[in-house]
């Protein structure tokens, strides 16, 4: 304790003298600093104390909202160029795919049109082996009718009646007559 | 230009009005002193041995607001401020950074709590020391000037010496624990009569010698700090009331509240200045104690 309030309480002396002008005693100096003591540790509870610890968690959040920032800042850079380099292997893969595929279907359209021109060639064939056939055919008939219409116009015009040999003999001669 | 005109009747206005109270009731001295605030605060009733004066009463109605202030501003923190809340944390974190720029980080981790409240209250009570009916209302009797107030029911709690010094002690006390704990006892005689410097043979001896005075003019200085602080807010705010006070009577009934009034706005700024002074002298008071770099502290502590 001070040596004023000493001497005040000893009242002698003119420290006493001062602390009696302005009223200084022990019990009301007690009672204002525990009244001071009580709001000081109330606005550390209640007020400083809380206020603080708000203040170092917003600071806090404020630091990791941030990092948390700079992070994504940087993860999107690196997924942005991830994708770019995707895109750009993305797009020469497709440009290699595409070729592969030309190349692939100019390969068969080249192998189909073979086939095509070989099935073509061959049913030309066909179709012209089934026409000399069906010609071939056509002319056999049309002789042997042409031969039976010159033996029917033979006997017609000779009166005559042919025998089944000069039939034949006729229809032969005349069938190669029309072939010669 | 109407503002400067206005300004120049208005003095000239207070000035006579001066003249003519000084000239009906003598030297305008002699009219204040009749109406000085008595230097000790009056009791007004005892609780047991306890005396409670005005100003008492006045500090446990601040400390009721300021903590009705404190539960209803930040009851519930929010993690976005609104309200009390902004201005209760714009207060605590102005003082913090202020505080933690002059002592330092750390200690002002550990300190901070006790100077920012004696700040609050400090600036709390010199604001509501200066509200109306504080030192108007209360006990007196009718004079030919009026009723004159003998035992107002109110009055500034760092008007009474009592508070200041309570104040003041809290602090010595608290300022030895945190000396003693950031030093160690032999520390902290070290820190006081110890010789720095490191000069070693006769010098080293002298200096030991010198350094050991020293410590003595500290101890004494350290023993008059609490004085000095409370006499030094306590005038500041005794004398703001009895200048206020003296300026009311000196302006008469009509216009006693025009003289006071730009006094009222200087005691504003006094009452601010003198919780900012008495928190940054104890603040730096801890921090000479408390800081293991010599330089600082024996260059601070002859202050």
């Amino acid at each position: 304790m001070s040596h004023l309030l000493i001497l005040a309480a000893s009242d002698a002396g003119p420290v006493a003298e001062i602390a009696k002008i302005f009223g200084a005693n022990v019990p009301a100096l007690v009672a204002n600093s525990i009244s001071f003591l009580l709001v000081a540790l109330i606005l550390k509870k209640w007020a400083i104390g809380p206020i603080q610890k708000t203040l170092e968690d917003r600071r806090a959040t404020i630091s990791q909202g941030l990092a948390d920032a700079s992070r994504a800042r940087e993860d999107l850079a690196v997924a942005h160029r991830k994708s770019q380099e995707l895109l750009l292997e993305t797009g020469a893969q497709t440009g290699r795919i595409i070729e592969e595929s030309r190349a692939a279907a100019a390969r068969v359209t080249e192998i189909e049109t073979q086939k095509a021109i070989a099935a073509a060639a061959d049913i030309i064939a066909k179709a012209r082996h089934s026409n000399d056939a069906e010609l071939a055919r056509l002319k056999a008939e049309l002789r042997q009718e042409f031969g039976r219409l010159v033996v029917e116009a033979s006997i017609k015009v000779t009166g005559k009646i042919l025998t089944l040999d000069d039939q034949k003999r006729l229809a032969e001669e005349t069938q190669r007559q029309i072939a010669a | 230009m109407a503002w400067p005109k206005a300004l120049v009747f208005l003095f000239g206005g207070l000035c006579l009005q001066l003249a003519t109270v000084a000239a009906e009731h003598g030297n305008p001295a002699e009219v204040a002193a009749t109406h000085g605030l008595p230097s000790a605060a009056p009791v007004i009733f005892h609780i047991g041995p306890l005396p409670v004066s005005n100003s008492m009463i006045l500090t446990w109605i601040v400390s009721l607001l300021l903590v009705l202030a404190v539960r209803l501003g930040v009851r519930t923190m929010k993690d976005v401020p609104d309200g009390a809340q902004n201005f209760w944390e714009w207060l605590v974190e102005s003082l913090y950074d202020f505080l933690g720029g002059i002592i330092g980080a750390e200690l002002v981790h550990k300190t901070f709590w006790f100077f920012a409240s004696l700040f609050i209250f400090i600036l709390a009570t010199n604001w509501f020391g200066l509200l109306p009916g504080v030192g108007s209302i209360g006990y007196g009797h009718p004079t030919e000037h009026g009723f004159d107030v003998t035992e107002p029911l109110l009055r500034g709690a760092n008007a009474d010496f009592n508070m200041t010094f309570a104040m003041a002690m809290v602090f010595f006390i608290l300022w030895t624990v945190w000396a003693l704990q950031a030093n160690g006892p032999v520390g902290f005689l070290k820190h006081l009569f110890g010789a720095k410097g490191g000069l070693g043979g006769f010098m080293g001896f002298i200096l030991m010698v010198v350094f050991f005075a020293v410590g003595l003019l500290e101890v004494v200085s350290i023993l008059f700090r609490p004085v000095s602080l409370s006499f030094r807010l306590f005038g500041n705010v005794f004398a703001g009331e009895n200048m206020l006070e003296a300026m009311t009577h000196l302006g008469g009934a009509k216009l006693g509240w025009l003289t006071a009034l730009p006094f009222y706005f200087m005691e504003i700024l006094v009452g601010v200045v003198q919780a900012l002074v008495f928190m940054l002298l104890t603040a730096v008071f801890t921090l000479l104690i408390c800081s293991h770099d010599e330089e600082p502290a024996e260059d601070g502590s002859h202050h």
